[in-house]
Protein backbone atom coordinates (compact mmCIF):
# COMPACT_ATOMS: atom_id res chain seq x y z
CA UNK A 1 0.00 0.00 0.00
CA UNK A 2 1.15 3.46 -0.73
CA UNK A 3 -0.31 6.61 0.63
CA UNK A 4 -0.05 10.35 0.32
CA UNK A 5 3.18 11.70 1.70
CA UNK A 6 2.84 13.16 5.17
CA UNK A 7 2.50 16.83 5.80
CA UNK A 8 5.43 18.43 7.66
CA UNK A 9 3.21 18.79 10.69
CA UNK A 10 2.21 15.12 10.58
CA UNK A 11 4.44 14.03 13.38
CA UNK A 12 3.41 16.83 15.68
CA UNK A 13 -0.29 16.24 15.19
CA UNK A 14 0.18 12.51 15.78
CA UNK A 15 2.10 13.08 18.98
CA UNK A 16 -0.46 15.55 20.30
CA UNK A 17 -3.45 13.32 19.50
CA UNK A 18 -1.75 10.24 20.90
CA UNK A 19 -0.99 12.12 24.10
CA UNK A 20 -4.64 13.15 24.44
CA UNK A 21 -5.85 9.58 23.92
CA UNK A 22 -3.31 8.06 26.25
CA UNK A 23 -3.59 10.60 29.02
CA UNK A 24 -6.76 9.34 30.78
CA UNK A 25 -5.33 5.84 31.20
CA UNK A 26 -1.92 7.10 32.22
CA UNK A 27 -3.51 9.46 34.73
CA UNK A 28 -5.64 6.62 36.10
CA UNK A 29 -2.67 4.31 36.64
CA UNK A 30 -0.46 7.02 38.14
CA UNK A 31 -3.17 8.23 40.48
CA UNK A 32 -4.04 4.69 41.54
CA UNK A 33 -0.53 4.56 42.99
CA UNK A 34 -0.75 7.81 44.94
CA UNK A 35 -1.33 7.90 48.69
CA UNK A 36 -4.91 8.85 49.51
CA UNK A 37 -3.70 11.99 51.28
CA UNK A 38 -1.99 13.21 48.13
CA UNK A 39 -5.18 12.74 46.10
CA UNK A 40 -6.97 15.01 48.54
CA UNK A 41 -4.29 17.64 49.16
CA UNK A 42 -2.60 17.83 45.79
CA UNK A 43 -4.66 15.90 43.23
CA UNK A 44 -2.98 17.43 40.16
CA UNK A 45 0.61 16.50 40.91
CA UNK A 46 1.80 14.25 38.12
CA UNK A 47 3.97 11.78 40.00
CA UNK A 48 2.94 9.92 43.13
CA UNK A 49 4.57 11.32 46.25
CA UNK A 50 5.39 7.71 47.00
CA UNK A 51 4.45 4.60 45.05
CA UNK A 52 1.60 3.26 47.13
CA UNK A 53 1.27 -0.33 45.88
CA UNK A 54 -0.76 -1.14 48.95
CA UNK A 55 -3.73 0.63 47.32
CA UNK A 56 -4.12 -2.49 45.22
CA UNK A 57 -4.02 -4.79 48.21
CA UNK A 58 -6.58 -2.62 49.97
CA UNK A 59 -8.87 -2.50 46.93
CA UNK A 60 -8.78 -6.27 46.56
CA UNK A 61 -9.55 -6.70 50.25
CA UNK A 62 -12.35 -4.14 50.21
CA UNK A 63 -14.45 -6.43 48.02
CA UNK A 64 -14.70 -10.19 47.57
CA UNK A 65 -12.30 -9.87 44.67
CA UNK A 66 -11.37 -13.51 44.29
CA UNK A 67 -14.97 -14.58 44.32
CA UNK A 68 -15.85 -12.00 41.68
CA UNK A 69 -12.87 -13.11 39.62
CA UNK A 70 -13.89 -16.74 39.91
CA UNK A 71 -17.41 -15.89 38.76
CA UNK A 72 -16.08 -13.87 35.83
CA UNK A 73 -13.81 -16.71 34.76
CA UNK A 74 -16.66 -19.22 35.02
CA UNK A 75 -18.88 -16.93 33.01
CA UNK A 76 -16.26 -16.14 30.39
CA UNK A 77 -15.00 -19.73 30.14
CA UNK A 78 -18.47 -21.19 29.71
CA UNK A 79 -19.43 -18.54 27.19
CA UNK A 80 -16.28 -19.05 25.12
CA UNK A 81 -16.92 -22.80 24.93
CA UNK A 82 -20.56 -22.17 24.07
CA UNK A 83 -19.86 -19.60 21.39
CA UNK A 84 -17.04 -21.45 19.68
CA UNK A 85 -18.95 -24.75 19.60
CA UNK A 86 -22.33 -23.47 18.52
CA UNK A 87 -21.17 -20.76 16.12
CA UNK A 88 -18.72 -22.99 14.26
CA UNK A 89 -21.41 -25.66 13.76
CA UNK A 90 -23.93 -23.14 12.50
CA UNK A 91 -21.39 -21.34 10.33
CA UNK A 92 -20.46 -24.67 8.73
CA UNK A 93 -24.11 -25.30 7.95
CA UNK A 94 -24.38 -21.90 6.27
CA UNK A 95 -21.03 -21.96 4.48
CA UNK A 96 -20.34 -25.52 3.38
CA UNK A 97 -23.60 -27.47 3.14
CA UNK A 98 -26.05 -26.72 0.32
CA UNK A 99 -29.63 -27.02 1.48
CA UNK A 100 -32.99 -25.49 0.75
CA UNK A 101 -33.75 -22.32 2.65
CA UNK A 102 -30.13 -21.68 3.49
CA UNK A 103 -30.00 -18.22 1.96
CA UNK A 104 -33.34 -17.15 3.40
CA UNK A 105 -32.30 -18.19 6.90
CA UNK A 106 -28.95 -16.51 6.50
CA UNK A 107 -30.82 -13.31 5.70
CA UNK A 108 -32.82 -13.79 8.90
CA UNK A 109 -29.55 -14.23 10.79
CA UNK A 110 -28.23 -10.93 9.45
CA UNK A 111 -31.53 -9.23 10.31
CA UNK A 112 -31.27 -10.35 13.95
CA UNK A 113 -28.02 -8.37 14.20
CA UNK A 114 -29.96 -5.19 13.55
CA UNK A 115 -32.63 -6.01 16.12
CA UNK A 116 -32.24 -3.86 19.23
CA UNK A 117 -31.89 -5.96 22.37
CA UNK A 118 -34.69 -4.03 24.07
CA UNK A 119 -37.35 -5.67 21.98
CA UNK A 120 -36.50 -9.14 23.22
CA UNK A 121 -35.19 -8.19 26.66
CA UNK A 122 -38.34 -8.54 28.77
CA UNK A 123 -39.78 -11.81 27.39
CA UNK A 124 -36.31 -13.31 27.25
CA UNK A 125 -35.81 -12.43 30.89
CA UNK A 126 -39.14 -13.96 31.88
CA UNK A 127 -38.47 -17.06 29.79
CA UNK A 128 -35.08 -17.69 31.37
CA UNK A 129 -36.65 -17.07 34.77
CA UNK A 130 -39.33 -19.64 34.01
CA UNK A 131 -36.56 -22.08 33.14
CA UNK A 132 -35.18 -21.57 36.64
CA UNK A 133 -32.09 -19.71 35.48
CA UNK A 134 -32.72 -16.48 37.37
CA UNK A 135 -29.92 -15.63 39.77
CA UNK A 136 -27.61 -18.10 38.10
CA UNK A 137 -24.61 -17.57 35.86
CA UNK A 138 -26.22 -20.16 33.60
CA UNK A 139 -28.71 -17.50 32.49
CA UNK A 140 -25.78 -15.74 30.84
CA UNK A 141 -23.94 -18.83 29.63
CA UNK A 142 -26.74 -21.01 28.21
CA UNK A 143 -27.71 -18.55 25.43
CA UNK A 144 -24.14 -18.62 24.09
CA UNK A 145 -24.70 -22.29 23.22
CA UNK A 146 -27.43 -21.17 20.84
CA UNK A 147 -25.16 -19.15 18.60
CA UNK A 148 -24.51 -15.49 18.06
CA UNK A 149 -25.23 -13.85 14.70
CA UNK A 150 -22.06 -11.77 14.68
CA UNK A 151 -19.69 -14.69 15.36
CA UNK A 152 -21.58 -16.99 13.00
CA UNK A 153 -21.18 -14.39 10.28
CA UNK A 154 -17.48 -14.03 11.02
CA UNK A 155 -16.85 -17.78 10.93
CA UNK A 156 -18.96 -18.29 7.82
CA UNK A 157 -16.89 -15.73 5.94
CA UNK A 158 -13.78 -17.59 6.99
CA UNK A 159 -15.12 -21.04 6.10
CA UNK A 160 -16.03 -19.75 2.64
CA UNK A 161 -12.38 -19.03 1.92
CA UNK A 162 -11.35 -22.69 2.46
CA UNK A 163 -11.09 -24.39 -0.99
CA UNK A 164 -13.94 -26.78 -1.77
CA UNK A 165 -11.39 -29.30 -3.13
CA UNK A 166 -10.33 -30.06 0.44
CA UNK A 167 -13.87 -31.12 1.30
CA UNK A 168 -14.04 -33.15 -1.92
CA UNK A 169 -10.84 -34.94 -0.97
CA UNK A 170 -12.36 -35.71 2.41
CA UNK A 171 -15.48 -37.10 0.76
CA UNK A 172 -13.37 -39.35 -1.46
CA UNK A 173 -11.72 -40.64 1.68
CA UNK A 174 -15.17 -41.54 2.97
CA UNK A 175 -15.74 -38.67 5.39
CA UNK A 176 -19.24 -37.37 5.94
CA UNK A 177 -20.06 -33.71 6.60
CA UNK A 178 -19.41 -34.20 10.31
CA UNK A 179 -16.02 -35.74 9.59
CA UNK A 180 -15.13 -32.93 7.17
CA UNK A 181 -16.18 -30.39 9.78
CA UNK A 182 -14.10 -31.94 12.56
CA UNK A 183 -11.06 -33.13 10.67
CA UNK A 184 -10.64 -30.61 7.85
CA UNK A 185 -12.47 -27.33 8.44
CA UNK A 186 -11.97 -26.86 12.17
CA UNK A 187 -8.20 -27.47 12.19
CA UNK A 188 -7.78 -24.99 9.32
CA UNK A 189 -9.86 -22.35 11.07
CA UNK A 190 -7.93 -21.77 14.26
CA UNK A 191 -7.32 -18.05 13.48
CA UNK A 192 -11.04 -17.37 13.07
CA UNK A 193 -11.95 -19.56 16.07
CA UNK A 194 -9.38 -17.66 18.13
CA UNK A 195 -11.01 -14.39 17.12
CA UNK A 196 -14.41 -15.62 18.27
CA UNK A 197 -12.98 -16.95 21.53
CA UNK A 198 -11.17 -13.68 22.15
CA UNK A 199 -14.16 -11.47 21.41
CA UNK A 200 -16.50 -13.60 23.50
CA UNK A 201 -14.08 -13.64 26.41
CA UNK A 202 -13.86 -9.86 26.36
CA UNK A 203 -17.62 -9.49 25.95
CA UNK A 204 -18.22 -11.71 29.00
CA UNK A 205 -15.51 -10.00 31.01
CA UNK A 206 -17.08 -6.60 30.28
CA UNK A 207 -20.75 -7.55 30.43
CA UNK A 208 -22.65 -5.41 32.87
CA UNK A 209 -26.28 -5.40 31.77
CA UNK A 210 -26.51 -9.21 31.82
CA UNK A 211 -25.52 -9.57 35.49
CA UNK A 212 -27.57 -6.49 36.38
CA UNK A 213 -30.63 -8.14 34.93
CA UNK A 214 -30.15 -11.76 35.92
CA UNK A 215 -28.14 -11.87 39.15
CA UNK A 216 -29.33 -10.78 42.57
CA UNK A 217 -27.05 -12.73 44.89
CA UNK A 218 -23.74 -10.89 45.55
CA UNK A 219 -21.99 -14.26 45.79
CA UNK A 220 -22.60 -14.73 42.09
CA UNK A 221 -21.55 -11.31 40.84
CA UNK A 222 -18.81 -11.20 38.24
CA UNK A 223 -16.12 -8.52 38.38
CA UNK A 224 -17.83 -6.02 36.07
CA UNK A 225 -20.91 -5.89 38.26
CA UNK A 226 -18.94 -6.09 41.50
CA UNK A 227 -16.80 -3.19 40.35
CA UNK A 228 -19.86 -1.06 39.67
CA UNK A 229 -21.12 -1.75 43.19
CA UNK A 230 -17.69 -0.83 44.48
CA UNK A 231 -17.65 2.39 42.44
CA UNK A 232 -20.95 3.54 43.86
CA UNK A 233 -20.12 2.69 47.48
CA UNK A 234 -16.48 3.85 47.54
CA UNK A 235 -16.89 7.03 45.51
CA UNK A 236 -14.99 9.05 48.12
CA UNK A 237 -12.06 6.61 48.26
CA UNK A 238 -10.53 7.63 44.96
CA UNK A 239 -7.29 5.71 45.43
CA UNK A 240 -9.10 2.40 45.95
CA UNK A 241 -11.57 3.09 43.18
CA UNK A 242 -8.83 3.78 40.65
CA UNK A 243 -6.82 0.77 41.78
CA UNK A 244 -9.89 -1.43 41.35
CA UNK A 245 -10.64 0.02 37.91
CA UNK A 246 -7.03 -0.46 36.83
CA UNK A 247 -7.02 -4.01 38.11
CA UNK A 248 -10.18 -4.72 36.12
CA UNK A 249 -8.80 -3.18 32.92
CA UNK A 250 -5.30 -4.62 33.06
CA UNK A 251 -6.09 -8.23 32.00
CA UNK A 252 -7.92 -6.98 28.92
CA UNK A 253 -5.07 -4.68 27.98
CA UNK A 254 -2.56 -7.52 28.43
CA UNK A 255 -4.79 -9.79 26.38
CA UNK A 256 -4.88 -7.15 23.67
CA UNK A 257 -1.10 -6.92 23.53
CA UNK A 258 -0.72 -10.70 23.43
CA UNK A 259 -3.24 -11.13 20.64
CA UNK A 260 -2.91 -7.85 18.77
CA UNK A 261 -2.95 -9.33 15.27
CA UNK A 262 -5.96 -11.58 15.86
CA UNK A 263 -7.67 -8.70 17.57
CA UNK A 264 -7.19 -6.03 14.93
CA UNK A 265 -7.77 -8.40 12.01
CA UNK A 266 -11.03 -9.55 13.58
CA UNK A 267 -12.31 -6.01 13.88
CA UNK A 268 -11.14 -5.01 10.41
CA UNK A 269 -12.68 -8.00 8.60
CA UNK A 270 -16.05 -7.89 10.31
CA UNK A 271 -16.28 -4.18 9.61
CA UNK A 272 -15.25 -4.37 6.01
CA UNK A 273 -17.41 -7.32 5.14
CA UNK A 274 -20.38 -6.01 7.05
CA UNK B 1 -33.65 -37.33 -4.45
CA UNK B 2 -32.90 -39.04 -1.18
CA UNK B 3 -29.41 -37.56 -1.32
CA UNK B 4 -31.11 -34.19 -1.57
CA UNK B 5 -33.25 -34.76 1.50
CA UNK B 6 -30.22 -36.01 3.33
CA UNK B 7 -28.31 -32.87 2.50
CA UNK B 8 -31.18 -30.67 3.59
CA UNK B 9 -31.37 -32.52 6.89
CA UNK B 10 -27.60 -32.28 7.37
CA UNK B 11 -27.69 -28.54 6.78
CA UNK B 12 -30.53 -28.03 9.21
CA UNK B 13 -28.80 -30.23 11.78
CA UNK B 14 -25.72 -28.02 11.63
CA UNK B 15 -27.66 -24.80 12.08
CA UNK B 16 -30.06 -26.28 14.66
CA UNK B 17 -28.45 -24.60 17.71
CA UNK B 18 -29.10 -21.24 16.12
CA UNK B 19 -32.60 -22.27 15.00
CA UNK B 20 -33.49 -23.11 18.61
CA UNK B 21 -32.04 -19.78 19.68
CA UNK B 22 -33.98 -18.01 16.95
CA UNK B 23 -37.22 -19.47 18.23
CA UNK B 24 -36.62 -19.10 21.96
CA UNK B 25 -34.57 -15.93 22.16
CA UNK B 26 -35.87 -13.96 19.17
CA UNK B 27 -39.14 -15.11 17.63
CA UNK B 28 -41.02 -15.84 20.85
CA UNK B 29 -39.79 -12.71 22.72
CA UNK B 30 -40.49 -10.64 19.62
CA UNK B 31 -44.10 -11.80 19.44
CA UNK B 32 -44.61 -11.74 23.21
CA UNK B 33 -43.41 -8.17 23.60
CA UNK B 34 -45.70 -7.07 20.76
CA UNK B 35 -48.66 -8.67 22.52
CA UNK B 36 -47.69 -7.33 25.95
CA UNK B 37 -47.42 -3.84 24.53
CA UNK B 38 -51.22 -3.96 24.39
CA UNK B 39 -51.53 -5.33 27.92
CA UNK B 40 -51.31 -4.23 31.50
CA UNK B 41 -48.64 -6.53 32.89
CA UNK B 42 -46.82 -6.17 36.22
CA UNK B 43 -45.47 -9.74 36.51
CA UNK B 44 -47.61 -10.38 39.60
CA UNK B 45 -50.83 -11.03 37.72
CA UNK B 46 -51.23 -12.35 34.16
CA UNK B 47 -51.21 -9.87 31.25
CA UNK B 48 -54.53 -8.11 30.77
CA UNK B 49 -55.44 -6.72 27.35
CA UNK B 50 -56.03 -2.96 27.42
CA UNK B 51 -55.71 -1.98 23.76
CA UNK B 52 -53.54 0.93 22.71
CA UNK B 53 -53.41 2.68 26.09
CA UNK B 54 -49.64 2.42 26.40
CA UNK B 55 -49.14 3.83 22.93
CA UNK B 56 -51.48 6.72 23.76
CA UNK B 57 -49.48 7.39 26.89
CA UNK B 58 -46.24 7.33 24.89
CA UNK B 59 -47.71 9.74 22.34
CA UNK B 60 -48.81 12.07 25.13
CA UNK B 61 -45.33 11.90 26.67
CA UNK B 62 -43.74 12.75 23.34
CA UNK B 63 -46.07 15.75 23.00
CA UNK B 64 -45.28 16.91 26.53
CA UNK B 65 -41.54 16.22 26.27
CA UNK B 66 -41.60 14.16 29.47
CA UNK B 67 -40.68 10.56 30.21
CA UNK B 68 -40.46 8.85 26.83
CA UNK B 69 -40.38 12.20 25.05
CA UNK B 70 -37.46 13.34 27.16
CA UNK B 71 -35.68 10.03 26.59
CA UNK B 72 -36.10 10.43 22.81
CA UNK B 73 -34.66 13.92 22.94
CA UNK B 74 -31.73 12.79 25.09
CA UNK B 75 -30.98 9.81 22.86
CA UNK B 76 -31.35 11.89 19.70
CA UNK B 77 -29.01 14.55 21.03
CA UNK B 78 -26.45 11.91 21.96
CA UNK B 79 -26.72 10.00 18.67
CA UNK B 80 -26.79 13.03 16.35
CA UNK B 81 -23.62 14.41 17.90
CA UNK B 82 -21.64 11.31 18.80
CA UNK B 83 -22.08 9.43 15.51
CA UNK B 84 -20.94 12.19 13.09
CA UNK B 85 -18.16 13.23 15.46
CA UNK B 86 -16.94 9.65 15.80
CA UNK B 87 -16.92 9.28 12.00
CA UNK B 88 -14.91 12.47 11.60
CA UNK B 89 -12.51 11.49 14.36
CA UNK B 90 -12.19 7.89 13.16
CA UNK B 91 -11.42 8.95 9.58
CA UNK B 92 -9.08 11.66 10.83
CA UNK B 93 -7.07 9.37 13.10
CA UNK B 94 -6.91 6.62 10.47
CA UNK B 95 -5.69 9.12 7.89
CA UNK B 96 -3.00 10.31 10.26
CA UNK B 97 -1.98 6.71 10.92
CA UNK B 98 -1.70 6.05 7.20
CA UNK B 99 1.06 8.61 6.87
CA UNK B 100 4.46 7.03 6.71
CA UNK B 101 5.98 8.23 9.91
CA UNK B 102 8.21 6.49 12.37
CA UNK B 103 6.50 4.82 15.31
CA UNK B 104 3.22 4.31 13.46
CA UNK B 105 2.48 1.10 15.38
CA UNK B 106 2.88 2.91 18.70
CA UNK B 107 0.44 5.66 17.74
CA UNK B 108 -2.04 3.07 16.47
CA UNK B 109 -1.87 1.24 19.78
CA UNK B 110 -2.35 4.44 21.77
CA UNK B 111 -5.40 5.45 19.72
CA UNK B 112 -6.89 2.00 19.91
CA UNK B 113 -6.21 1.14 23.55
CA UNK B 114 -9.08 3.20 25.05
CA UNK B 115 -11.60 1.19 23.06
CA UNK B 116 -10.62 -2.04 24.82
CA UNK B 117 -11.11 -0.54 28.28
CA UNK B 118 -14.23 -2.16 29.78
CA UNK B 119 -17.17 0.24 29.88
CA UNK B 120 -17.55 -0.16 33.65
CA UNK B 121 -13.94 0.90 34.15
CA UNK B 122 -14.00 3.73 31.61
CA UNK B 123 -17.20 5.08 33.15
CA UNK B 124 -15.61 5.12 36.60
CA UNK B 125 -12.52 6.73 35.10
CA UNK B 126 -14.44 9.49 33.33
CA UNK B 127 -16.63 10.23 36.33
CA UNK B 128 -13.39 11.01 38.12
CA UNK B 129 -11.69 12.88 35.26
CA UNK B 130 -14.79 15.02 34.81
CA UNK B 131 -15.53 15.62 38.46
CA UNK B 132 -16.83 19.21 38.63
CA UNK B 133 -14.75 20.05 41.69
CA UNK B 134 -11.53 17.99 41.61
CA UNK B 135 -11.50 16.64 38.06
CA UNK B 136 -8.38 17.12 35.98
CA UNK B 137 -10.26 18.35 32.92
CA UNK B 138 -11.85 21.26 34.73
CA UNK B 139 -8.45 22.05 36.11
CA UNK B 140 -7.01 22.12 32.58
CA UNK B 141 -9.90 24.30 31.41
CA UNK B 142 -9.20 26.67 34.24
CA UNK B 143 -5.55 26.88 33.34
CA UNK B 144 -6.49 28.20 29.88
CA UNK B 145 -9.00 30.60 31.45
CA UNK B 146 -12.00 28.60 30.20
CA UNK B 147 -15.03 28.20 32.48
CA UNK B 148 -15.35 25.05 34.58
CA UNK B 149 -18.08 22.62 33.53
CA UNK B 150 -20.54 20.47 35.45
CA UNK B 151 -20.16 17.47 33.08
CA UNK B 152 -22.02 14.42 34.45
CA UNK B 153 -23.66 16.57 37.12
CA UNK B 154 -24.94 19.16 34.67
CA UNK B 155 -28.50 19.42 33.38
CA UNK B 156 -27.37 21.36 30.31
CA UNK B 157 -26.67 20.74 26.65
CA UNK B 158 -23.61 22.42 25.19
CA UNK B 159 -24.74 22.09 21.59
CA UNK B 160 -28.30 23.32 21.96
CA UNK B 161 -29.95 26.51 23.18
CA UNK B 162 -30.37 27.92 25.75
CA UNK B 163 -27.12 26.83 27.39
CA UNK B 164 -24.59 26.91 24.55
CA UNK B 165 -21.19 25.64 25.68
CA UNK B 166 -22.35 24.63 29.14
CA UNK B 167 -21.22 21.03 29.01
CA UNK B 168 -23.65 18.73 30.77
CA UNK B 169 -24.15 15.01 31.32
CA UNK B 170 -24.84 14.06 27.71
CA UNK B 171 -21.88 16.07 26.44
CA UNK B 172 -19.71 14.16 28.90
CA UNK B 173 -21.10 10.87 27.55
CA UNK B 174 -20.31 12.02 24.00
CA UNK B 175 -16.77 12.87 25.00
CA UNK B 176 -16.42 9.44 26.57
CA UNK B 177 -17.72 7.71 23.44
CA UNK B 178 -15.27 9.63 21.25
CA UNK B 179 -12.42 8.42 23.40
CA UNK B 180 -13.40 4.85 22.48
CA UNK B 181 -13.46 5.48 18.72
CA UNK B 182 -10.59 3.02 18.18
CA UNK B 183 -12.77 0.19 16.88
CA UNK B 184 -14.03 2.15 13.92
CA UNK B 185 -10.61 3.69 13.41
CA UNK B 186 -9.12 0.24 12.87
CA UNK B 187 -11.73 -0.48 10.22
CA UNK B 188 -10.99 2.81 8.45
CA UNK B 189 -7.29 2.11 8.62
CA UNK B 190 -7.72 -1.28 6.94
CA UNK B 191 -9.92 0.31 4.28
CA UNK B 192 -7.38 3.04 3.58
CA UNK B 193 -4.77 0.34 3.12
CA UNK B 194 -6.98 -1.22 0.43
CA UNK B 195 -7.21 1.95 -1.67
CA UNK B 196 -5.27 1.34 -4.92
CA UNK B 197 -2.22 3.54 -5.21
CA UNK B 198 -3.00 4.33 -8.86
CA UNK B 199 -5.97 6.42 -7.77
CA UNK B 200 -3.73 8.77 -5.84
CA UNK B 201 -1.18 8.84 -8.65
CA UNK B 202 -3.87 9.65 -11.22
CA UNK B 203 -5.25 12.40 -9.00
CA UNK B 204 -1.80 13.81 -8.52
CA UNK B 205 -1.19 13.82 -12.28
CA UNK B 206 -4.43 15.76 -12.67
CA UNK B 207 -2.96 18.34 -10.36
CA UNK B 208 -4.97 17.50 -7.25
CA UNK B 209 -3.35 18.74 -4.06
CA UNK B 210 -3.29 17.00 -0.71
CA UNK B 211 -6.73 18.17 0.35
CA UNK B 212 -8.42 17.39 -2.96
CA UNK B 213 -6.92 13.93 -3.01
CA UNK B 214 -8.37 13.39 0.45
CA UNK B 215 -11.85 14.62 -0.57
CA UNK B 216 -12.01 13.04 -4.01
CA UNK B 217 -10.12 9.79 -3.46
CA UNK B 218 -9.92 8.83 0.21
CA UNK B 219 -13.42 9.84 1.28
CA UNK B 220 -15.31 8.22 -1.64
CA UNK B 221 -13.22 5.07 -1.25
CA UNK B 222 -14.03 4.99 2.46
CA UNK B 223 -17.73 5.63 1.92
CA UNK B 224 -18.79 1.96 2.41
CA UNK B 225 -17.08 1.98 5.80
CA UNK B 226 -18.51 5.38 6.67
CA UNK B 227 -21.91 3.98 5.85
CA UNK B 228 -21.29 0.94 8.02
CA UNK B 229 -20.13 3.23 10.83
CA UNK B 230 -23.24 5.35 10.42
CA UNK B 231 -25.64 2.40 10.68
CA UNK B 232 -23.79 0.64 13.51
CA UNK B 233 -23.15 3.91 15.34
CA UNK B 234 -26.83 4.78 15.21
CA UNK B 235 -27.88 1.37 16.51
CA UNK B 236 -25.22 1.40 19.21
CA UNK B 237 -25.98 4.89 20.46
CA UNK B 238 -29.72 4.25 20.59
CA UNK B 239 -28.93 1.16 22.67
CA UNK B 240 -26.31 2.81 24.89
CA UNK B 241 -26.98 1.54 28.37
CA UNK B 242 -24.09 0.55 30.62
CA UNK B 243 -22.27 3.90 30.64
CA UNK B 244 -25.55 5.80 31.04
CA UNK B 245 -26.56 3.57 33.95
CA UNK B 246 -23.23 3.91 35.73
CA UNK B 247 -22.62 7.65 35.35
CA UNK B 248 -26.15 8.40 36.58
CA UNK B 249 -26.08 5.64 39.22
CA UNK B 250 -29.02 3.99 37.51
CA UNK B 251 -31.29 7.02 37.68
CA UNK B 252 -30.84 9.08 34.51
CA UNK B 253 -30.19 12.07 36.73
CA UNK B 254 -29.42 14.96 36.87
CA UNK B 255 -32.99 16.05 36.23
CA UNK B 256 -33.57 13.21 33.74
CA UNK B 257 -30.97 14.88 31.53
CA UNK B 258 -29.20 11.60 30.84
CA UNK B 259 -32.30 9.43 30.81
CA UNK B 260 -31.68 7.65 27.52
CA UNK B 261 -34.20 5.36 25.88
CA UNK B 262 -32.56 2.13 27.00
CA UNK B 263 -32.33 3.27 30.62
CA UNK B 264 -35.89 4.55 30.63
CA UNK B 265 -37.03 1.22 29.22
CA UNK B 266 -35.03 -0.72 31.78
CA UNK B 267 -36.35 1.33 34.69
CA UNK B 268 -39.95 1.12 33.48
CA UNK B 269 -39.69 -2.65 33.20
CA UNK B 270 -37.60 -3.65 36.18
CA UNK B 271 -38.14 -0.86 38.66
CA UNK B 272 -41.75 0.15 37.98
CA UNK B 273 -42.64 -3.39 36.80
CA UNK B 274 -44.61 -1.81 33.97
CA UNK B 275 -43.85 -4.50 31.39
CA UNK B 276 -46.60 -3.44 29.02
CA UNK B 277 -45.49 0.18 28.82
CA UNK B 278 -41.85 -0.91 28.42
CA UNK B 279 -42.79 -3.36 25.68
CA UNK B 280 -44.68 -0.68 23.79
CA UNK B 281 -41.65 1.55 24.08
CA UNK B 282 -39.34 -1.17 22.79
CA UNK B 283 -41.58 -1.67 19.78
CA UNK B 284 -41.69 2.00 18.93
CA UNK B 285 -37.93 2.03 19.22
CA UNK B 286 -37.66 -0.98 16.94
CA UNK B 287 -39.94 0.53 14.30
CA UNK B 288 -38.01 3.78 14.48
CA UNK B 289 -34.68 2.01 14.00
CA UNK B 290 -36.13 0.02 11.12
CA UNK B 291 -37.28 3.18 9.35
CA UNK B 292 -34.04 5.02 10.05
CA UNK B 293 -31.95 2.11 8.75
CA UNK B 294 -34.12 1.81 5.64
CA UNK B 295 -33.77 5.56 4.98
CA UNK B 296 -30.01 5.34 5.40
CA UNK B 297 -29.84 2.45 2.94
CA UNK B 298 -31.95 4.43 0.48
CA UNK B 299 -29.80 7.55 0.62
CA UNK B 300 -26.65 5.40 0.54
CA UNK B 301 -27.16 4.81 -3.20
CA UNK B 302 -26.31 8.43 -3.78
CA UNK B 303 -23.11 8.66 -1.85
CA UNK B 304 -21.69 5.20 -1.10
CA UNK B 305 -19.29 3.93 -3.77
CA UNK B 306 -18.80 0.20 -3.90
CA UNK B 307 -15.76 -0.97 -5.74
CA UNK B 308 -16.19 -3.74 -8.31
CA UNK B 309 -19.02 -6.23 -8.37
CA UNK B 310 -17.68 -8.54 -5.69
CA UNK B 311 -19.54 -7.03 -2.79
Amino acid sequence: MSLPKPHPLAHTSLVVSAAIFAFPLLWMVLSSLKPSTQLVEDPYAFWPRQWQWSNYVEAVQAMPYLRYLRNTLLLAGGSVVGSVLSCSLVAYGFARVRWRGRNVLFGVLIATMLLPWHVTMIPRFLLLRELGLYNSLAALVVPTFLGDAFYIFLLRQFFLTIPEELSEAGRLDGLGEWGIFCRIIMPLSTPALATVALFQFIASWNDFSGPLLYLSDPDKFPLAYGLEQFVSSYSDQTHLLLAAATLFTLPIVILFFLTQRTFLRGIATTGLKG
Amino acid sequence: MSANIRRNLTGIAFVSPWLIGLGLLFAYPFAASLYWSFCRYDLLSPPEFIGTQHYQRLAAEIAAGEGFGRAIWNTGYFALLSVPLSIALGVGLATMLSWKVRGQAVYRTLFFLPSVVPVVASSALWIWLLDPRDGILNRLLESVAAPRQLWFKGATEAMAPPDWFDFGSKDALILMSLWGVGNFMVIYLAAIGDIPEQLYEAAELDGAGRLRRFWHVTIPMLSPVIFFNLVMGMIQSVQAFTQVYIVSEGTGEPAAWSLMLSLHLFLSAFQDLDMGYASAMSWLLFVFLLIATALLFRTSRNWVHYQGAGR
